[in-house]
């Protein structure tokens, strides 16, 4: 497989370039403050009057919009990693609150008052930011994958081989997501998952992670269909999944469904360990995470450099595996290898070589892990333009 | 690489009834006689799973059951494709919390989150029937999960079809999960519950017909109402089970087990 990037929209805590991120991002707000979670890594984005309260969908709409448009007459594909949808302050107060009677909810009521009042409910349809903004750039296949943080990896990989099948011509691809919401925080809360403090991926100290929202989409074509003005930003040469098949919270310890995935990659994309250059990590900051992932790259990799955005951008959930692979596309002609925002003291105990600081180096293939609740992995590979 | 696909092994749950029971009229509203402990839904994680998701997972029990030979293939080269809803945790988990801060989100943040049970994020995943079907069965092959709508189980089958065909797995299992019954007033009409999943293999010349496109929602039966991700899979297994062919929007081939 050998499909072409040949454009790229992200928007997320670090900005909107496609260049890694360089620095914490963390700033206040209200809703996480009630919690107790002190900053987020909040993304700059208008809002879309087509997603009302839902700011995935904006942040779709934001990346989608400044990408070029298909060439005419191209059959083209969205594909869209997501998650879930926002609950406003606003819905939490009206269409929940109103309704607990004792024991629980009186369902008919709140199911009643929520097909009268507002057009609430199927804008939590994963589905429609997809089938929406697929209208807008012409698309004839839709694909909204739900693979919780393994999600819009999972789609530019699905993507990427419904183009090179000849599908569709050119694949708009990615995923958007936004948790910064009382839901959103609530869910990480009860979890323990959030970062006390800040995010700081493979530290000695790590103890969670930062929550962040953010959208990329990739625009992919084959290679035989480029014309002289389309300009390549990196190839997907190959891609795996696996699934954990552990525990749908955990995963493995010695990550072995990571390893299974990362393995599959590196044989679609005939590539030996040795070619890949650098690994953008799944990199959360969880203690047990880490470890495991840290463990399966040494296994199947060996020595290879690695490091995480999320201390920068915070854990962009569904978005994540998109939003890291457009950041990504800048290391390649960069001259450089990227550290890890955040991190002040590499764990000793993490097996891998963790780069903290940027270092010179050139990529010529980068390998981007995506792992996700329910056990699902995804590993893609890119290889630089030319 | 392309390699020829065939069924093995297949699954039904809808009003009609479950399995052959489920071949009757279609109609809405709830499966009859469902019981995931029956159905071999780990008891122990009964409290962690949505109705859609003890339907998800009974079905690729029964789908597997069904299949004989699948025990051979690898868990390595085991895959899973679901189509399925978004979860939305379970609200009464929220209820005692809610009552507890009268609307307060300071108070709800204090004294209204100890009281939320830790899972529940995790209650509300919407790929939580491949999460808990793939460790109870060690299905670690390729896989998805799609949220479309009542295409997300048609994307689920196409896909599994594609991962056979092109050798990334030898054994697929590949369809849909969902339960509307209770939100007619929210989706305007008739709703119903359902799961259907078939257990693909990779076959021999002749066996089948290797299948191209994504199928789309012609198939759907409209006697069942609403049926969410289920629909296509529940209207492709009925279709199989009736006379072991299948022609449904898009995708045609004649299945041989």
């Amino acid at each position: 497989m050998r499909i072409a990037i040949t454009a790229a929209s992200v928007r997320c805590a670090a900005g909107d370039a496609l260049v890694p991120p360089t620095r914490c991002w963390a700033a206040p707000d209200p809703d996480a403050l009630a919690l107790g979670i002190p900053g987020v890594a909040r993304a700059t984005c208008p809002d879309d009057p087509r997603f009302p309260d839902d700011r995935k969908g904006s942040l779709a709409a934001a990346v989608l919009s400044a990408l070029p448009p298909p060439p005419p007459g191209a059959r083209v594909g969205l594909y869209l990693g997501t998650g879930l949808s926002s609950l406003t302050p606003a819905e939490l107060a009206l269409d929940l609150y109103p309704h607990v009677v004792a024991g629980g909810f009186d369902r008919l009521a709140m199911a009643r008052d929520l097909a009268t009042d507002r057009p609430s409910p199927r804008r939590h349809q994963p589905h429609r930011v997809t089938e929406v903004l697929g209208a807008t750039v012409g698309a004839t296949v839709t694909e909204t994958s739900f693979s919780a943080c393994a999600a819009a990896a999972q789609s530019v990989l699905n993507a990427a081989r419904a183009v090179h099948r000849g599908d569709v011509d050119v694949a708009y691809a990615g995923g958007h997501d936004s948790m910064l919401h009382p839901i959103g925080y609530l869910s990480f809360v009860v979890l323990g998952a959030l970062s006390p403090s800040r995010g700081r991926p493979f530290d000695r100290h790590r103890d969670g992670f930062l929550i962040g929202e953010g959208a990329a989409i990739l625009r992919l074509q084959r290679e035989q269909d480029l014309g002289p003005s389309d300009t390549v930003l990196g190839w997907i040469v190959g891609g795996g999944t696996s699934v954990d098949a552990y525990n749908v919270t955990h995963p493995h310890p010695e990550g072995h469904g990571a390893s299974l995935a990362m393995r599959r990659a590196l044989r679609d994309a005939q590539l030996t360990p040795g070619d890949i250059d650098y690994v953008n990590a799944h990199g959360t900051g969880t203690p047990v995470g880490d470890q495991a992932e840290c463990l399966a790259v040494a296994s199947v990799l060996g020595d290879v450099p690695v490091s995480s955005f999320k201390g920068a951008v915070g854990h962009t959930i569904a978005a994540a595996g998109a939003v890291e692979l457009a950041l990504c596309l800048g290391i390649f002609g960069s001259g450089e290898l990227p550290g890890t925002p955040g991190l002040e003291e590499v764990d000793p105990e993490l097996r891998a070589q963790v780069l903290k600081e940027p270092r010179n180096g050139v990529a010529r293939h980068i390998l981007s892990n995506s792992f996700g609740f329910g056990g699902q992995n995804c590993a893609l590979i890119v290889a630089r333009p030319g | 690489m392309q390699r020829h696909v065939k069924i093995i092994g297949a699954s039904v749950f809808c009003p009609a009834g479950i399995g052959i029971f489920g071949l009757g009229p279609p109609e809405p509203g709830g499966v009859p006689g469902f019981d995931p402990i029956a159905c071999g839904v780990p008891r122990k994680h009964l409290k962690t799973m949505t109705r859609a998701v003890q339907l998800g997972v009974a079905g690729v029990n029964a789908a597997l059951a069904s299949a004989s030979g699948w025990e051979a293939i690898g868990p390595e080269r085991r895959g899973l494709f679901v189509g399925a809803s978004p979860q939305a945790g379970d609200a009464e988990d929220l209820a005692a919390a809610l009552k507890a801060c009268g609307g307060d989100p300071g108070k709800f943040a204090r004294e209204g989150v100890p009281l939320i049970p830790p899972l529940w994020l995790v209650k509300g995943l919407s790929n939580n029937v491949l999460g808990y079907a793939s460790a109870q069965h060690d299905l670690r092959g390729d896989n998805g999960n799609w949220c479309d709508g009542p295409l997300g189980g048609a994307i689920a089958l196409a896909q599994a079809v594609h991962a056979i065909a092109e050798g990334r797995v030898d054994l697929a299992i590949a369809g849909g999960a969902d339960s509307l019954v209770g939100a007619e007033a929210v989706v305007d009409g008739p709703c119903a519950e359902g799961a259907a999943f078939v257990v693909l293999a990779a076959g021999e010349r002749g066996d089948s017909v290797v299948t191209a496109g994504i199928p789309t929602d012609d198939g759907l039966e409209e006697g069942f109402g609403q049926l969410g991700s289920a629909a296509v899979p529940v209207a492709w297994v009925r279709a199989w089970l009736k006379d072991r062919k299948v022609d449904v929007g898009g995708v045609r081939a004649n299945w041989y087990s």
